[in-house]
């Protein structure tokens, strides 16, 4: 039972006031644990320092980091464990991807791969310059 | 027993100035987008739906669908849980 893969998602906070390599180093200590315990990572989005809407830790900024990845469900327990063992991260949450997000996903990315052909074709196009000169020049 | 005559007349009143003032429709903007998830990450189109006191608008002001409204309320509290979005604003702290 404990073999069936789950596509999860984990997004933690770490402490901004370290220099990158130290932040770097906390990246790949998660993704260590995540891929000790039987997961493989599929995306890792790093979204950087932002401002914290509120402070944590007596903290206003933290760096932000997005990992997505495919496990059982026994490796939540100590993925937890090490966040909360670790004081460099000020804040995580995991959440499992239901079918509705996998599938807004899949959709989101159609849409990118879609997006772009259309653009080119359509005779409507050679009009649209018309309407963008004018609206420069209320612009400016 | 029936409620004094005056009293049923103001009633009337106010029932019928609530016909004549037309309401608009509101429709669901998710359902309207055909949206299936309302991402937690997407901070800034939460945030629409949050007053500027940071709580989140209850669905008879937006027209958000009940469905709808469930996936946003989770979705909004996630954000705030990764300091995305305020339990409270700073205003008012």
């Amino acid at each position: 039972m404990d073999s069936i893969k789950r596509l999860y998602e984990t997004t933690f906070i770490v402490n901004a006031s370290l220099d990158d390599p130290q932040v770097d180093a906390v990246v790949t200590r998660v993704q260590d644990t995540i891929t000790k315990n039987g997961g493989t990572i599929t995306a890792v989005n790093r979204w950087g320092r932002k401002r914290l809407s509120f402070p944590i830790n007596k903290k206003t900024n933290g760096f932000y980091v997005n990992l997505e990845f495919e496990a059982p469900g026994s490796l939540l327990a100590p993925l937890e464990r090490s966040f909360q063992l670790d004081e460099l991260i000020l804040r995580h949450l995991t959440i499992s991807l239901d079918q509705r997000a996998i599938k807004a996903r899949a959709a989101a990315a159609a849409r990118a791969a879609a997006a772009p052909p259309p653009e080119p074709p359509a005779p409507v196009a050679a009009r649209e310059p018309l309407f963008k000169e004018q609206d420069e020049e209320k612009g400016a | 027993m029936r409620p004094p005559t005056n009293q049923r007349t103001q009633r009337r009143t106010r029932r019928e100035r609530d016909d004549k003032t037309p309401r608009k429709k509101r429709t669901c903007r998710f359902c309207d987008a055909k949206e299936v998830y309302i991402d937690y990450k997407d901070e800034k189109r939460l945030q629409r739906f949050v007053t500027e006191q940071g709580k989140i608008i209850p669905k008879r002001i937006t027209g958000t669908c009940a469905r709808h409204q469930r996936q946003l309320v989770q979705a909004i509290k996630r954000a705030r849980h990764l300091a995305l979005l305020p339990f409270m604003s700073d205003a008012i702290r």
